[in-house]
């Protein structure tokens, strides 16, 4: 019997933006959020690919994106992302601001994948990225775990293999470079992932075009998701302005910098 | 009056981590600014007792423990359980700790259990007339944010080197046996131990004194025209040994390795800074053939002093970011600083 | 989208699968192109008007595939009168466009060499000095003096500054949104596919390779997509434009010999600076006088500037980057910008040949529209319009084909397309623009006149001169720096350049005379943090090299290795072992430049040079430009 795996991911600016905070009608936001170039969150597209290659070679499985994010905005990620793995989306159309608290958007996409019509929760794995590159709370994926009444949770997990048995051994990052080792019984699970080990898939026109059948009505069809601002409020955000007075030293002998590192090393 | 419980997990020799400690001295610290509050600890792990006496002289008006095999290590389910069973004994506003893979891993999911909230990687807790307040960073620490909320309980995961670790004595202190019912299905999982970074060599040393960065410059050719990768590897291990510093490496030279090339043999995506999760928080960092803007600007963000070694004069990554730029061969000056280490 | 067979070429077995349409590249043509056709798919009723000729009962399949990653990035200035937009879209509102104003202001700019490095004829060096001396009489502040009067022929009135990005990425959202379209960015076309003179499709490129093209870690060999139409938008360097004019050959008498490359920025202005949206500044007479520059300011205290660097430039210093800064540190530009930061950064080439440069408009199968079809026009210096009208002119001619349930042939598409862009503003205001730089070819004065004749006689008098091929023209740096700088020392010069893998370009100038830049880190940046901080240029993994030194002996003798001296991004430099180039792909915006800036003529085609230009993926992540 296959997974039924929905990834959670959310969109995030093209880390290679400059970014800055501004005040906004529902607190701070980035200046020209809409401007910007987004992506899938990083991790979290990670986990997309595992989640697309477990399903590949786990006959009778199933892929679900759910994703929140201003319809647009989520339009363009997915013309790339579409053509990378097969899933059926599932929109919401609501803000992918980091500032967004992630209570308010894991009970919004906890109650998306309660939704969905035909999931079995026995066979049911949620993925996602553990942090995200917006917000970095670590919270969305454990969140909407407790909602759907999950407790075998994964985070910065790199690596799922299913044992011959069906139990599934799960690596998670850990302090000083090490990975534990865990094995759960089998699904269901909610699995936060990092890095992982697949490489990013090709770009692929067909499977983009099988995705295109959902893609599109998905996301006509997509609700303004409701989200609380939940009792968070700030009461600053800034790019920290600290340049550092840098002292350039020029035409100095090797010696001499060795030396001066040595000292400032052990000083 | 308020309760802030200040909440630690034990280490696999039973000690509490020096991030714990450092929380520590944050929860003592909001206590006093918050007035009339009480400082409760609680503590898990497979046997708690150990820990709590090395904190027992900290002030706390109570110690609350639990125990257990099934809390000697880190899974979701127990340490839920068991984090959601001290809360409902102790009764907190504010839930302190130090920031720890397997803390983050279960603190938000419990505190919405709870119906409270959570943040991790906070890096300054505070209180300002009776208000709580935390500092953290949005968007992989580019942007620094203090926010406060009305949620309770309220969870804090403290990023380590935020404060000064509080040491002590220590006592003996009275622990109280908090209960913890283990649902059947919390023992879906089991934990198996913990498996050891690929290749030979442990490099990342989150508690060293030492951030040393490592860029792509290392593997490109050189001023004869040729690369030296063999050298650059030795004289980068050379070093690590001798100083016991932790490793970065930049996403450039981290990409280099995982397309197979022979390439820095012990670099993986875990070294690479700005990307893991991991925040580095050395008190200094030195950066070696690194021009980007990652390691400089993000993954530096919380390197106290910090000194670069570039060919570049105009490397405009080190400018402004970092306190010194020598303008230099990094294979040479390396090499020298290690005789330098190898004689003192 | 009907899924054939596979294809197998040279042994490898490819995907294959069938559409109505395809299109190359998503710039404004295909905008106006896909714009115009999504919206005659369906009946006001929501009906199909017209069905796929592939997928029975389906609306027509209709594809276009961008190299880029995203929609939002393109490389241009912009102002434009937006006729062929307007007519599209009647109701367009630049409120809802980012970072779109309405013109407010024009002026044109002659700027004087306030350092007195550029190489200016003694003719002129006169006329400065009286300027100077005439300087109340004249209105010259800050070493500049604007002109009086702009004639009509370059006046935007009525039109719009937008920010190409911004608004490729608006057009694109509306397509999408029609539900009639797939449009696919991070997807590069390697070629047309050609059966006995009929375009069948196009090629994708290959995935998973090393840099040299040859199968790696997860091949995914590029797909076959088969179309009845193919219509090529690829802009003024586009491969596949150029393949099929290698194979159908140009028009008697036509040519692309004319080309510039443009290089920009968009910056956050200083607080102080009074210049109001929809200003629109042109400049000519400094750095060089071959350098043109523009500035348009944005909503939100944003102007977007640059300069652009011609073909007919026969400097073999032609480093757009250092100029670009000489340029803005020019008295009257820096006033505005001081105190100002870097948002965006981005270069592309311009194809200044025009109508002169029109290929082959359309045959069995294919159709081109925009830039690399001709349509720019360096009289009035507009592109984007143009490029716009002629994608809704083909759409046009597409549904009235569709309808009548006729084939995609050279006789239909000429009966329909073709007649109806000779019958367009388009083709009658190309034809005035012409000739309209020859006069450059023989100097600066005699060029500004002959643009101006032949914009005020609307194209009857020109100042006649067929341009030569940029490999016949380019000075050797010794008959350049003649008398400035002696062989001897060029020589050193090389020499130590070379041994550091870095082109010539700023050693030469700083010696000829032009100071160092003073970076600043916000404004003024190194060429190499521009690329990161302004371009944030990245290129994925797993495929090949798409600039190639095809003819390598051509290389080890060319001498200035001009590719690597105007290279936008740094890309190409100097190999320190000597010979052949070396080629980054990381650093490389796909600008194009490198295309056209080859001092050797190949040798099966005198027009072409030793370096090919393929599809490739990656370059510019800047949204603003
Ligand atoms: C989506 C995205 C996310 C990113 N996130 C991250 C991130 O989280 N972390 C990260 O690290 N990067 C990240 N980057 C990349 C980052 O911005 C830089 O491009 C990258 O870090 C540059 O790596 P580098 O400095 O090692 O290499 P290079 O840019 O190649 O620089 C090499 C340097 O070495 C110097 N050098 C060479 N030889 C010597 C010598 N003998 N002695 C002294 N100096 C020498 C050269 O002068 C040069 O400055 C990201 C990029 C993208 C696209
Ligand atoms: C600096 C600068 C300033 C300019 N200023 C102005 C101005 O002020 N006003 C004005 O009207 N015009 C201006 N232009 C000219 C104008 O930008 C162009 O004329 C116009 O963009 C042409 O549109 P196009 O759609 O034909 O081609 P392009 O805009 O070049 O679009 C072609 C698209 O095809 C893609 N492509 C290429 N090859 C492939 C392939 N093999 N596979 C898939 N996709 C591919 C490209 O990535 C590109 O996105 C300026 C140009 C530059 C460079
Ligand atoms: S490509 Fe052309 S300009 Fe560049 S080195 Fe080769 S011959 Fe010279
Ligand atoms: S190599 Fe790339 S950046 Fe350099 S000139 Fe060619 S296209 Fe432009």
């Amino acid at each position: 019997m296959g997974f039924h795996i929905v990834v959670c991911a959310g969109i995030v600016p093209d880390p290679l933006q400059t970014l800055e905070p501004i005040t906004g009608p529902q607190g701070p936001a980035l200046k020209n959020e809409m401007m910007l170039p987004a992506v899938l969150d990083p991790w979290a597209k990670h986990a997309l690919f595992e989640a697309a290659h477990l399903a590949a070679k786990t006959p009778d499985s199933k892929v679900w994106l759910v994703s929140m994010a201003p319809k647009t905005k989520l339009q363009q990620v997915m013309m790339s992302i579409a053509q990378k793995a097969s899933f059926e989306l599932v929109a919401l159309d609501g803000p992918a601001s980091g500032f967004t608290d992630s209570q308010a958007v894991a009970e919004a996409l906890a109650a998306a994948i309660n939704a969905i019509s035909g999931l079995d929760r026995k066979r049911l794995l949620v993925f996602g990225g553990w942090e995200s590159a917006s917000r970095g709370a670590g919270a969305t994926l454990q969140i909407v775990g407790e909602r759907l009444g999950i407790v075998e949770q994964f985070q910065g997990v790199d690596e799922l293999s299913v044992t011959a048995s069906g139990s599934l051994r799960i690596l998670e990052r850990v302090e000083g470079g090490m990975h534990q080792i865990s094995h759960c019984d089998g699904p269901p699970a909610v699995l936060g992932w990092a890095t992982g080990s697949l490489p990013e898939p090709p770009n692929n026109p067909q499977v983009g075009m099988a995705n295109m059948r959902t893609l599109m009505p998905a996301l006509q069809k997509a609700t303004a998701a409701g989200v609380a601002v939940d009792g968070k409020s700030f009461t600053s955000v800034e790019v920290p302005k600290q340049r550092r007075d840098t002292r350039i030293v020029k035409d100095a002998s090797t010696d001499d910098i060795a030396r001066e590192i040595m000292e400032w090393i052990k000083g | 009056m308020d309760t802030v419980l200040y909440l630690a997990h034990t280490q696999s020799d039973e000690t509490l981590s020096k991030g714990a400690l450092e929380a520590l001295t944050a929860a003592k610290e909001l206590t006093a600014q918050l007035g009339s509050a009480n400082l409760v600890v609680a503590i898990l792990g497979g046997d708690v007792q150990t820990a709590a006496d090395s904190v027992a002289d900290c002030g706390a008006s109570k110690f609350l423990g639990v125990s257990g095999e099934a809390f000697a290590q880190s899974r979701y389910a127990t340490d839920a359980a068991a984090i959601e069973a001290l809360c409902r004994t102790a009764q907190p506003a504010i839930v302190l700790c130090g920031s720890s893979s397997r803390f983050n891993r279960v603190l938000p999911g419990v505190a919405s259990r709870l119906g409270g909230c959570a943040d991790l990687h906070a890096t300054e807790v505070k209180a300002d007339g009776g208000s709580t307040s935390i500092t953290r960073w949005y968007y992989r620490q580019r942007i620094r944010a203090a926010q406060v909320r009305d949620k309770r309980p309220w969870f804090v995961a403290l990023e380590t080197g935020s404060d000064a670790p509080w040491i002590t004595a220590g006592g003996k202190a009275a622990v109280e046996s908090v209960p913890v019912a283990l649902p059947e299905s919390s023992l879906r999982t089991t934990v198996e131990g913990l498996q050891k970074p690929p290749g030979q060599t442990q490099t990342i040393r989150p508690d060293a004194d030492l951030l040393y960065v490592a860029g792509a410059g290392w593997t490109k050719k050189q001023a004869d025209g040729e690369a030296h990768i063999q050298d650059a590897e030795s004289i980068i291990l050379d070093f690590l040994g001798k100083t016991q510093a932790s490793l970065g490496g930049s996403k450039s030279l981290v990409d280099i390795s995982g397309t197979g090339q022979a390439v820095l043999s012990f670099m993986t995506h875990l070294n690479q800074i700005g990307q893991t999760g991991a925040i580095p928080r050395h008190p200094k960092g030195l950066s070696t053939c690194c021009h980007g803007e990652e390691p400089h600007a993000v993954g530096w963000r919380f390197i106290h002093e910090r000194r670069a070694i570039n060919l570049d004069a105009n490397c405009g990554w080190a400018h402004g970011k970092a306190d010194v730029l020598y303008v230099a061969d990094a294979f040479e000056v390396m090499r020298k600083v290690n005789a330098l280490l190898e004689k003192s | 989208m009907s899924q054939t067979t596979p294809s197998s070429d040279n042994g490898v077995e490819r995907q294959c699968m069938e559409a109505d349409v395809v299109c190359v590249g998503f710039g404004p043509a295909a905008g106006g192109f896909l714009t115009t056709l999504a919206r005659g798919l369906t009946n006001e009723d929501g009906s199909l008007a017209v069905s796929s000729a592939v997928m029975e009962g389906m609306p027509p399949q209709v594809i276009c595939f961008e190299r880029a990653e995203g929609l939002s990035f393109g490389v241009s200035g912009v102002v434009t009168r937006a006729r062929g937009i307007r007519e599209t879209l009647p109701n367009l509102d630049p409120a809802t466009i980012p970072m779109a104003a309405p013109v407010a202001e024009e002026r044109v700019v002659y700027l004087l060499d306030p350092i007195g490095a550029s190489r200016r004829p003694r003719t002129l060096r006169a006329i400065d000095r009286v300027l100077r001396a005439a300087k109340r009489a004249v209105g010259m502040q800050h070493d500049a003096v604007e002109l009086p009067y702009i004639p009509p022929f370059l006046r935007k009135d009525g039109g719009l500054v937008l920010s190409i990005g911004q608004f490729n990425q608006w057009v694109g959202d509306n397509i999408m949104m029609s539900g009639a379209v797939q449009l696919w960015p991070g997807s590069p076309v390697a070629e047309a596919v050609i059966e006995e003179n009929k375009v069948v499709g196009v090629r994708l490129v290959d995935q998973g390779t090393d840099k040299d093209g040859k199968p790696d870690a997860g091949f995914t060999p590029g797909m076959e997509v088969r179309a009845n139409l193919t219509v090529i938008a690829d802009g003024p360097v586009g491969p596949v434009g150029r393949q099929l004019d290698a194979h159908f050959g140009m028009p008697d008498g036509h040519h692309q010999r004319d080309w510039a490359v443009g290089m920009k920025i968009v910056v956050d202005l200083p607080e102080s600076c009074p210049l109001e949206p929809g200003t629109v500044i042109h400049t000519l007479g400094y750095p060089e006088l071959e350098i043109f520059g523009f500035m348009y300011v944005y909503p939100g205290r944003i102007a977007s500037l640059g300069i652009f660097v011609p073909s007919w430039f026969d400097s073999p210093v032609r480093t757009a980057y250092r100029y670009l800064q000489h340029w803005m540190l020019h008295p009257y530009l820096w006033r505005h910008l001081n105190g100002g930061i870097l948002r965006s950064w981005g270069a592309k080439t311009i194809q200044e040949a025009g109508k002169r440069g029109e290929p082959v408009l359309a045959g069995d199968g294919f159709a081109r529209i925009g830039e690399g079809s001709g349509s720019t026009n360096v009289l009035t210096n507009s592109g984007v319009d143009e490029a716009w009208a002629t994608g809704s002119i083909l759409a046009e001619s597409v549904l009235d084909l569709l309808k009548q349930d006729k084939p995609f042939t050279k006789e239909s598409l000429e009966a329909t397309y073709v007649s109806r862009r000779r019958a367009s503003w388009v083709e009658s205001e190309g034809r005035i623009a012409e000739h309209a730089r020859d006069g450059f070819q023989k100097g600066f004065i005699r060029g500004i006149l002959g643009t101006g004749l032949a914009g005020l006689t609307q194209g009857r008098l020109h100042l006649a001169g067929l341009p030569p091929r940029l490999n016949e023209r380019v000075l050797s740096l010794q008959e350049h720096f003649q008398g400035k700088i002696s062989e001897a020392e060029i020589g050193q010069i090389r020499k130590q350049c070379i041994a550091k893998g870095e082109s010539l370009h700023d050693a030469l100038m700083t010696r000829a005379g032009w100071p160092e830049i003073p970076y600043d880190g916000q404004l003024l940046v190194s060429h190499q943090d521009a690329l990161l901080l302004g371009g944030k240029v990245q290129a994925p993994g797993g495929y090949a090299d798409h600039v190639v030194f095809v003819y390598p002996h051509l290389c080890e003798t060319c001498g200035v290795q001009l590719c690597a001296e105007i290279c936008s991004g740094q890309a190409i430099t100097p190999n320190p072992e000597g010979g052949v180039p070396l080629f980054d792909r990381e650093k490389c915006v796909h600008c194009g430049a490198c295309l056209w800036n080859c001092t050797q003529a190949s040798e099966e085609n005198k027009e072409s040079g030793a370096i090919a230009f393929r599809a490739g993926a990656g370059g510019l992540h800047s949204s603003e430009n």
